[in-house]
């Protein structure tokens, strides 16, 4: 055996664990789209099933409702927490692992208390508000149409937000402090600072971890799932959560796997496009 | 433009006390050059001037205006970091005009007053890079360039040479000083390189441990040290300094190396320092022996480090030396240009 292959013998067992914990199931997904329950051929027919159901068009436009609000004020949010816990105060330590709490609490379990928080009757959000007159009566947040989404996104927002802050944050603090002089003797305000120095300095934290977002967003069933399930009348049913259910509640995995298939499709598109957008801005990363 | 004067300024830490103290008035358009070995509180002076850091004690006023509670920017100062600090993300036209636009100036004003610092700085050909697209030098010049496009009142300087090699930190001294001689703004420069503070200051601070140790002209620092810590920072290779004694007018070691010290009969007889300057002793077929210990051509001179009188000393010598190390070489010392100090005091004594 010359070098190459011997190399290749050494790796094979790595590469074969890889391949059926990975090419495995994604080529079993490929198949199964393209065949019936009795594992016959039947072309494209699961795609044109799965497109004609009612349920997909809303699913996909949940979904880029859920992902796009959640990721916007997550990031918003997350700089700025990780701005204000970048300036100088008492407490500053205790604050840091404070925010740090909701990315670190299972996310059954934060469903779970905000489901109870959000309840109708018995939650503490509309205890409160409807005791301080803020609104008249209890609202259905979660049995509510238009609330029900709104109230996943803010969810949503609260758990990822600190991870936001913590990557901004790591990205602030490797800023030298000679170019917030710089700027100060040049004239510049706090909220100069934050736009001329902290903003450009971090872009490339926020792209990366932006993309990061989407990829997890696209992924994300847990929150919904525990509290609504997709409903009420598919309101956030969105198109994970709807594979989920084509696969094991109504137990049709072609169909499953059809679906799979073009959100894969789908998702790949946005993220290739969004690499591709911040490849091409002119070259200004440190 | 403006002056700056600083009057009884002190900076503490806490309980760690930095500057005890520092008195320095500067004119209007001077350039100015605060020396001393690390440490001493030279950048510490600097930022309090601009603002950077806040004063504990004392008044610092600029152009008549006492600036203590100011923020930077009303200050009307611009700085020049040693790192440059200049921003990476911006160009370099956008990192010199940042503080006109902050200021809120029109667009084709702006383009202007870059463009006349660019031209002077020779950065025509740069205004689009970034940076961390330019060499070092180029870099100090645009850090330079953000300085003047404010056109301010003072411009600090914190050791701004510092990261570029020998040869570049010459040529940018000179350069740093052609256009102290064109805008005419006041300056403050700080360094820790004794040669840049002769070379390019009207007068210089050194400080040492967080006070003032003498103010002056190069040339008066040079010729007229006011203490042994002047006399040994001022001048390169150092003054040598030499315990002995005085009496009747003839300088005395310990070991009993004794030279006659012209004009110096008025102090009695008494314990001193005597400080000699390395170019100030000589080849002299009469003079003291002195054992070679180490000889250093330089091409033009000749520096010879030597035990005379149970001290270390160096000479500098037009002359080229051929001795071996071991060798005996006469010397004599110059010695109406020697220095005498209080060796309690370290102060000089004067005639
Ligand atoms: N934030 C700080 N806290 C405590 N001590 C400080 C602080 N900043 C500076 N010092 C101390 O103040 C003294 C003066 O520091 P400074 O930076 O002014 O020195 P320097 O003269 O500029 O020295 P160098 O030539 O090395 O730059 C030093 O002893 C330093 O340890
Ligand atoms: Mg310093």
């Amino acid at each position: 055996m010359d070098r190459n292959s011997t190399g290749l013998v050494f790796v094979l067992p790595a590469l074969i664990v890889l391949a059926m914990l990975v090419a495995y199931p994604v080529a079993y997904t490929g198949l199964l789209s393209v065949t019936d329950r009795q594992g016959a051929f039947v072309g494209l027919d699961n795609f044109s099933a799965v497109l004609g159901a009612r349920a997909t068009p809303q699913a996909f436009w949940n979904t880029l409702w859920f992902v796009g609000g959640s990721i916007v004020f997550q990031v918003v949010f997350g700089t700025a927490a990780a701005i204000l816990l970048n300036q100088n105060f008492i407490g500053r330590g205790i604050v840091r692992s404070i925010t740090l709490l909701p990315w670190v609490v299972p996310g059954i379990v934060a469903a779970t208390t905000w489901a109870w928080m959000f309840h109708t009757e018995f939650g503490i959000i509309n205890y409160m508000m409807t005791g301080a007159g803020v609104i008249p009566e209890p609202i259905g947040w979660l049995t509510n149409g238009s609330t029900v989404m709104p109230v996943l996104i803010a969810i949503n927002v609260w758990k990822l937000f600190p991870f936001v802050a913590i990557m901004v944050l790591a990205g602030l603090q490797s800023i030298p402090n000679d170019l917030y002089e710089a700027a100060r003797v040049d004239g510049a305000n706090f909220w100069q600072e934050v736009f001329h120095i902290m903003l450009p300095q971090v872009r490339s934290v926020i792209v990366a971890v932006t993309l990061l977002l989407v990829i997890w967003g696209l992924n994300s069933i847990t929150i919904i799932y525990a509290i609504t399930r997709g409903g009420p009348a598919n309101r956030t049913l969105i198109t994970p959560i709807q594979i989920f259910r084509l696969a094991f509640e109504s137990t049709n995995f072609n169909q499953a796997a059809a679906l799979s298939v073009m959100f894969f499709a789908v998702a790949l598109v946005i993220v290739i496009i969004y690499i591709k957008a911040l490849a091409s801005t002119p070259g200004e990363v440190k | 433009m403006g002056s700056v004067n600083i009057a009884q300024a002190r900076k503490s830490y806490g309980a760690l006390e930095v500057l005890h103290g520092v008195s320095v008035n500067i004119a209007n358009g001077e350039f100015v050059v605060l020396v001393g070995p690390s440490g001493c509180g030279k950048s510490t002076l600097l930022r309090m001037i601009a603002g950077l850091e806040a004063i504990s004690g004392g008044e610092i006023a600029i152009d008549g205006k006492v600036v203590n509670t100011l923020a930077p920017k009303e200050r009307d100062i611009a700085m020049v970091f040693q790192s440059y600090a200049l921003y990476p993300h911006m160009t370099v036209e956008a990192n010199m005009g940042f503080s006109l636009r902050l200021g809120g100036a029109p667009k084709d004003a702006i383009k202007a007053r870059v463009a006349e610092a660019a031209k002077m700085l020779g950065l025509e050909d740069y205004l689009k890079r970034y940076p961390r697209h330019l060499s070092g030098g180029q870099r100090q010049r645009v850090a330079m360039g953000r300085a003047m496009v404010r056109k301010p009142k003072v411009f600090l300087f914190d050791e701004p040479l510092s990261n570029l090699d020998a040869k570049l930190r010459v040529q940018m001294r000179s350069e740093i000083k052609r256009n102290h001689q064109r805008l005419k703004t006041t300056t403050v420069y700080v360094t820790h390189d004794q040669i840049e503070a002769m070379t390019m200051a009207d007068r210089i601070v050194v400080m040492n441990g967080g006070v003032v140790e003498q103010v002056g002209s190069p040339l008066e620092l040079y010729d007229r040290p006011a203490n042994l810590f002047v006399a040994g920072f001022i001048g390169s290779p150092s003054m040598n300094i030499l315990s002995g004694r005085l009496e009747n007018g003839t300088f005395m070691t310990a070991d009993g190396t004794a030279f006659a010290v012209p004009g110096m009969a008025s102090f009695g007889n008494r314990d001193v320092r005597l400080g000699i300057r390395p170019e100030h002793l000589c080849l002299d077929p009469n003079g003291l022996r002195a054992e070679i210990v180490t000889v250093e051509p330089t091409g033009s001179e000749t520096q010879v480090m030597m035990r005379l009188g149970g001290h270390d000393v160096v000479g500098v010598f037009r002359e080229r030396v051929v001795n071996a190390p071991g060798e005996m070489l006469p010397v004599s010392i110059d010695a109406e240009r020697a220095h005498i100090f209080d060796p309690q005091t370290g102060k000089r004594l004067e005639a």
